[in-house]
């Protein structure tokens, strides 16, 4: 008995299935063994942390009535926005028909799906009774919530997503353009909601406006884009498949979107210190203050604004630093910074409360500090969506064009990839900007 | 949530089948159409909610006689006779089966301490279950020069537009035909959404391994006025219990009541006025700080 995945015949025998993953094993360049290893390590801390978590362990978590939502919710905000930015980026090839990108789309629709399973197991988490979330929110429909709305569109995001990376794989080009088409709506729809579900409230300034839903757009397209500048940089380097487009293509393309979405950034964070400081709007220029010169001041300046803006700004811009090694930093920077950002973002609307809450004052500031437990969750998640997507580039015919497949990291064993119809001419190799030295990790 | 597509609802008090699938099949319709809600969305910010058939069984369940129709509850709480004993606060626990905790609370009360210069200092130890000890108010009042201090009972506002309402994903939470606005315990998911969405803060999440008032943790849990208790003609826990009569309670359809004579007689005002939620709570002697 065998079946076929991804182009490839997988046994069902345990015991051939067994023997066939040990010759894997061996096979696997050492380096890469321990790269699993790690990733597998802190995936069980991580999963240990989500028993723990697990109803009715709410306890452990370090959220109060007065600061409910805590570094779960930042986790799962972080993830469903980047989510979004990697679907638009894949979308510039398939929807808006921009045909340089289209040989790119694989990589950008696997770490969007991964990134949406990501999000959405630690929302799971967060909530106290998932199940009954998912039963209330088909038979006890509540239409004025935006996190009802969320849901939906996040939901329906997912199957589409699951269908796009479907059809490209195997080839179904037709369906495929329709489901990119629809996913990329979602991509927008999703973010938004997401950015509502905290803009309607009135009762917390920061958060509340209009301005929240496409500020939340624009992180998750700076997100998603910084991503892709960290893989397609590590695609290079290790000569993955396809790395004569990611030096040729990719990273110039990424490049230019990375310095457009972080000038837009910069404008609308600029906005929104701006709008926090004008006039004393109580709870607003309270929060601002926090930001600025409170007790988020740190995490502000340092990973937001230098670390995770400017200095990225600066690598992208300098003629010097215009290499992938510089979109490499800049990306990662700016992906740490955008971490940041979420996690100020969600203490920000709540860490000046205006009001006592079920009888607790919390003045000045209201304090919240992650458990070991949810940090544990929260390194799980980034471990599990590292090393699935390790899996997935090891295995999966990431390349675009047969002969251009087999890179010196991944063997000659992956199978061929489908070409989409519309993909440009397969184009000879290109100089590697850089040293290709080590071909393996 | 009500209006015009849950006016069959009155007639199904306790929620049974009928109504209940009555109510998912119409929920569900206007899931479907987002130009529906966009109506719905309107009108109900223009009319108010008129509330929703009550759907509580257990601590919150109504008397079987009980027309919530007739009712509209509302508290009158007078600041300027408020001694801060903190009894209010010990008989909502032991009558709602409360968390012990000091920082949890469906009532509790707070000392203000208004400053020459505007400011203000608010403190709340143990939710003043125990009162207001020396050692917990002398601080606060020590450096400042005060100007004015006054005890505030607090609580749900019971409001005619609830923000924590409208933002519940699975309507676990809901506004009933007499004002009163309800956690269904067994539909709430424990996200946390009403508690952030709440500006008077009268929500907490309930947890695990100790008191729970309906018998389930991780469920959002909040004052209900004592629902079991006024729809069977009783007053509130800390109503009955206040020593200073500072927690008049009442109904607003009934003239006579003392709530609806309290406000008739005194200058009163409710906190955040400015939000739109018309609380159902109504203060004397309140300054402007509490905004």
């Amino acid at each position: 008995m065998s079946v076929q995945v991804a182009g490839r015949t997988l046994t069902t025998d345990p015991r051939v299935a067994l023997r066939a993953i040990r010759l894997e094993v061996a096979g696997t360049p050492r380096p890469l063994k321990l790269w699993f290893a790690l990733l597998t390590a802190l995936c069980l801390v991580g999963a240990v942390g989500a028993v723990i978590a697990l109803p009715p362990g709410w306890e452990v978590l370090g959220t109060t009535p007065t600061f409910e939502w805590g570094i779960l919710i930042t986790g799962y905000v972080f993830f469903a926005v980047t989510t979004s930015g990697l679907c638009l980026a894949s979308s510039l090839g398939t929807v808006f028909g921009i045909e340089m990108f289209i040989p790119l789309e694989k990589r950008h629709a696997i770490l969007a799906l991964l990134s949406l399973v990501t999000a959405f197991g630690l929302i799971a988490l967060d909530l106290h009774y998932p199940i009954r979330m998912v039963f209330g929110a088909v038979l006890s429909p509540s239409p004025f919530s935006p996190m009802w709305w969320m849901g939906v569109f996040y939901g329906a995001y997912l199957v589409f997503l699951i269908t796009e990376v479907w059809s490209m794989f195997t080839g179904h080009w037709q369906v495929h353009r329709i489901a990119c088409v629809l996913s990329s709506i979602t991509a927008v729809l999703a973010p938004t909601t997401l950015g509502a579900v905290f803009g309607v409230l009135a009762a917390r300034p920061y958060w509340h406006g209009a301005f929240t839903p496409p500020a939340m757009v624009t992180a998750a397209a700076l997100s998603g884009i910084a991503l892709l500048g960290i893989v397609f940089y590590l695609v290079h380097r290790f000569r993955l498949a396809g790395w004569e487009r990611a030096a040729t293509l990719a990273i110039p393309a990424i490049r230019l979107l990375l310095t457009i979405t972080l000038m837009v950034t910069v404008l609308v964070l600029a906005w929104q210190m701006m709008f926090g400081l004008y006039g004393v709007v109580p709870g607003l220029s309270d929060a601002t203050g926090a930001l600025l010169i409170g007790p988020l001041a740190l995490g502000f300046w340092v990973f937001r604004v230098v670390l995770g803006l400017a200095v990225p700004l600066v690598l992208v811009l300098l003629p010097r630093t215009r290499t992938p090694a510089g979109l490499f930093a800049a990306s990662g920077l700016a992906f740490v910074g955008l971490f940041a950002d979420r996690m100020i973002f969600v203490s920000a609307g709540q860490i000046a409360p205006g009001t006592a809450v079920a009888g607790v004052v919390s003045s000045p500031w209201a304090a919240y500090g992650p458990t070991f437990v949810e940090i544990s969750i929260i390194v799980g998640a980034f471990a599990f969506f590292a090393l699935v997507y390790t899996l997935a580039e090891r295995y999966l015919p990431m390349g675009e064009h047969e002969g251009h497949l087999v890179g010196a990291f991944l063997g000659s064993s992956k199978p061929a990839a489908t070409t989409h119809p519309e993909a440009p001419d397969p184009i000879p190799p290109a100089a590697p900007l850089l040293d290709p030295a080590g071909g393996a990790l | 949530m009500s209006e015009t597509g849950m006016a069959g609802e009155t007639d199904d008090q306790g929620g049974g089948p009928m109504s209940l699938s009555r109510r998912r099949v119409l929920q569900l319709g206007l899931a479907a159409l987002p130009a529906v809600c966009g109506a719905r969305l309107v009108s109900g910010a223009l009319s108010g909610s008129d509330g929703d058939a009550v759907r509580a069984a257990g601590a919150d369940a109504p008397a079987a006689t009980y027309d919530p129709t007739a009712h509209s509850w509302a508290f009158a709480i007078d600041t300027t006779t408020c001694i801060g004993c903190g009894r209010c606060v010990e008989a909502c626990k032991l009558e709602n089966n409360v968390p012990d905790e000091g920082k949890m609370n469906r009532t509790w009360v707070e000392l203000h301490i208004l400053d020459q210069d505007g400011s203000v200092h608010v403190s709340s130890p143990e939710g003043g279950r125990q009162g207001f000890p020396t050692e917990e108010t002398l601080p606060a009042a020590a450096a400042a020069t005060v100007r004015d201090a006054y005890f505030v009972p607090r609580t749900c506002m019971q409001c005619e537009n609830p923000p924590c309402t409208w933002v519940c994903p699975v309507s676990a939470t809901y506004r009933t035909e007499d004002g009163i606005v309800l956690v269904d315990e067994n539909r709430c998911i424990g996200c946390g959404y009403c508690m952030v969405a709440c500006p008077y803060g009268a929500r907490y999440m309930v947890p695990a391994g100790g008191a729970t008032p309906k018998g389930v943790a991780g469920v959002v849990d909040k004052c209900t006025f004592c629902y079991h208790r006024i729809t069977r003609g009783q007053q509130p826990a800390c109503a009955e219990v206040c020593p200073a009569n500072a927690r008049i309670f009442g109904d607003l359809n009934d003239a006579a009541s003392p709530v609806s004579v309290a406000l008739g007689e005194k200058r009163v005002r409710v906190m955040k006025p400015a939000l739109g939620t018309k609380p159902h709570v109504f203060y004397t002697g309140l300054e402007g700080e509490v905004d």
